[in-house]
């Protein structure tokens, strides 16, 4: 899209102990990480540790108290969307990311092409055409090509997640975020998501990175694998190897005990 | 303490949310697009309310003023006094009125349950600023959809108090087209009208400023709707009352 060429060996994501808290509430707590570019990285963690809050501080919705966020080599907490220049270059990084939220977060106004179709007419030159005929390829590989015409209010939930799935990878963006994908999915439609994950990943190399608490998911899909609990990166790496290390935390969510280091408050 | 604190706070943080909407409305991109939905949208809902509004107060001028202008044999005048009161007065400020009830509660609603349920968000990452695509349309709209429903209430009001001078409260034609063209100016249409889009503006940013500054959930989105009605319509004819004093002052 025009940006500026990044060196390859420039990985996608690196946080350097990246601290946030909400008044007394430190949700992250010095977190370091390094995501590679065309990896599958899965966040796992129980509810309320700050994943979301992760993704919301790499696409600068969130500034860490401490801490730099490095996107593509470029320091996201050190923009500031108030000042002109900084607000620009924050603008060129998003473009870089697709995001799913985790209510989808389609425009209610809008109908399920449009909203698709919104990122294309916003940031690409592409003709009405192209823009059809890209927005139906997206719908059908999410499997709601059937509801282009419809609002978000006529969709179930699931339908609304794919939906925002779509537009998420509606113009190929480099990092694909996904808070929750498979939340309020049922097993076969979830199963479905996990592989054009897969899929995306194989024919596009985009890199994703998945927030979490589906152990299914994560080993269906996770190239790199990273647990977060009581705001601190307990463990992080490549899967294998951190399955195999099986921390206490990691294990604590996979058997669904409910004693362990995982605290319920 | 706490309090003056808080709403000094709010003051400013309004002051640097006018001034980002004036930067975007005046450097692209500006979303023409979803500017003139905005405008359809808004003349669409406001267009019968502010008829029903303005319609009544034409034909209670004539009534009332009717029985008093006769006292002094003048009935002949009425319409040079129903004109500048409907031109200068009463269709800027009850169509702006309206327009606040009617597009200032929707568009704050409609910002607000964008920002709660993620959508300002989700426009943010998508590197679209929310100000310029939800704050700036709704601006532009309203100061644009506000004096043009102002032109439509001018001529109901005008019609209106007409059938009660005229037809029911036995005046003749002539005198009373004779009195409102000799007495109706230019200028009084023009400072209607402008009353109208000072009006608008103040409506789209308040609710602009209320809506993206919602608190969390549903019952939030109704109170930034309500706030935005009640807030809009007490500035409203605070400031219709001192722009009149100040035109009246300056022999306008």
């Amino acid at each position: 899209m025009g940006e500026k060429v990044i060196p390859a060996d420039v990985p996608a994501v690196v946080l350097d102990g990246v601290s946030k808290s909400f008044g007394t509430n430190t949700v992250l707590d010095g977190v370091s990480l390094t995501i590679d570019r065309g990896s599958i990285a899965v966040m796992l963690g129980p509810s309320g540790t700050g994943k979301s809050v992760l993704l919301r501080c790499l696409v600068g919705l969130l500034k860490p108290d401490k801490g730099r966020v490095l996107v593509f080599g470029e320091d996201v907490a050190a923009l500031d969307e108030k000042k002109a220049r900084d607000r620009k270059k924050l603008f060129a990084l998003r473009r870089r990311f697709g995001m799913l939220f985790q209510d989808g977060a389609l425009f209610d106004d809008m109908t399920v092409f449009d909203n698709v179709a919104f990122p294309m007419r916003l940031h690409t030159d592409m003709s009405e055409a192209a823009i059809r005929e890209k927005v139906s390829d997206r719908l059908a590989r999410v499997g709601v090509a059937h509801a282009e015409q419809k609002f978000p209010a006529e969709l179930s939930g699931g339908m609304r997640k794919r939906v925002a799935f779509a537009r998420a990878i509606a113009i190929d963006p480099d990092i694909v975020l996904c808070d929750e994908p498979s939340s309020g999915l049922d097993p076969v439609m979830s199963a479905t998501l996990d592989e054009l994950i897969l899929e995306l990943h194989r024919t596009l190399g985009m890199t994703f990175i998945i927030i979490s608490h589906d152990t299914a998911e994560a080993r269906k899909v996770a190239d790199t694998i990273g647990m977060l609990a009581n705001g601190k990166l307990v463990t992080f790496g490549p899967a294998q190897q951190v399955f195999a290390e099986n921390h206490p935390a990691l294990e604590q969510f996979f058997t669904r005990a409910t004693v362990g280091p995982i605290k319920v408050v | 303490m706490d309090k003056l604190l808080r709403s000094l706070q709010t003051l400013g943080a309004l002051v640097v949310f006018i001034g980002q909407v004036a930067r975007s409305a005046v450097t692209p991109p500006i979303y023409w697009g979803e500017t003139l939905r905005l405008m359809n949208v808004l003349a669409k809902r406001c267009i019968v309310p502010v008829s029903l509004a303005v319609a009544p107060v034409g034909a209670v001028i004539s009534l009332q003023g009717i029985e008093i202008f006769k006292l002094f044999g003048a009935e002949r005048m009425l319409s040079s006094f129903l004109g500048t009161a409907i031109f200068r007065e009463y269709s800027p400020a009850l169509a702006s009125v309206m327009v606040a009830a009617q597009a200032g509660s929707s568009i704050a609603a409609r910002i607000g349950t964008m920002k709660v349920r993620g959508q300002i968000d989700a426009l943010a990452v998508m590197s679209v600023d929310p100000v310029r695509y939800v704050v700036v349309p709704g601006v532009i709209a309203c100061v644009i959809v506000a004096p043009l429903l102002s032109v439509l209430t001018n001529i109901l009001g005008i019609f209106s108090g007409w059938v009660f001078a005229v037809p029911l409260g036995g005046i003749d034609h002539g005198a009373f087209m004779e009195h409102l063209t000799a007495q109706i100016t230019p200028a009084d249409l023009w400072i209607g009208l402008g009353k109208c889009s000072v009006f608008g503006l103040g409506i789209g940013l308040i609710a602009g400023y209320l809506g993206l500054n919602v608190g969390k959930g549903a019952a939030d989105v109704g109170k930034a709707a309500n706030d935005t009605v009640v807030s809009t319509i007490v500035l409203i004819l605070l400031v219709d009352y001192a722009v009149s004093m100040a035109l009246l002052g300056a022999g306008l």
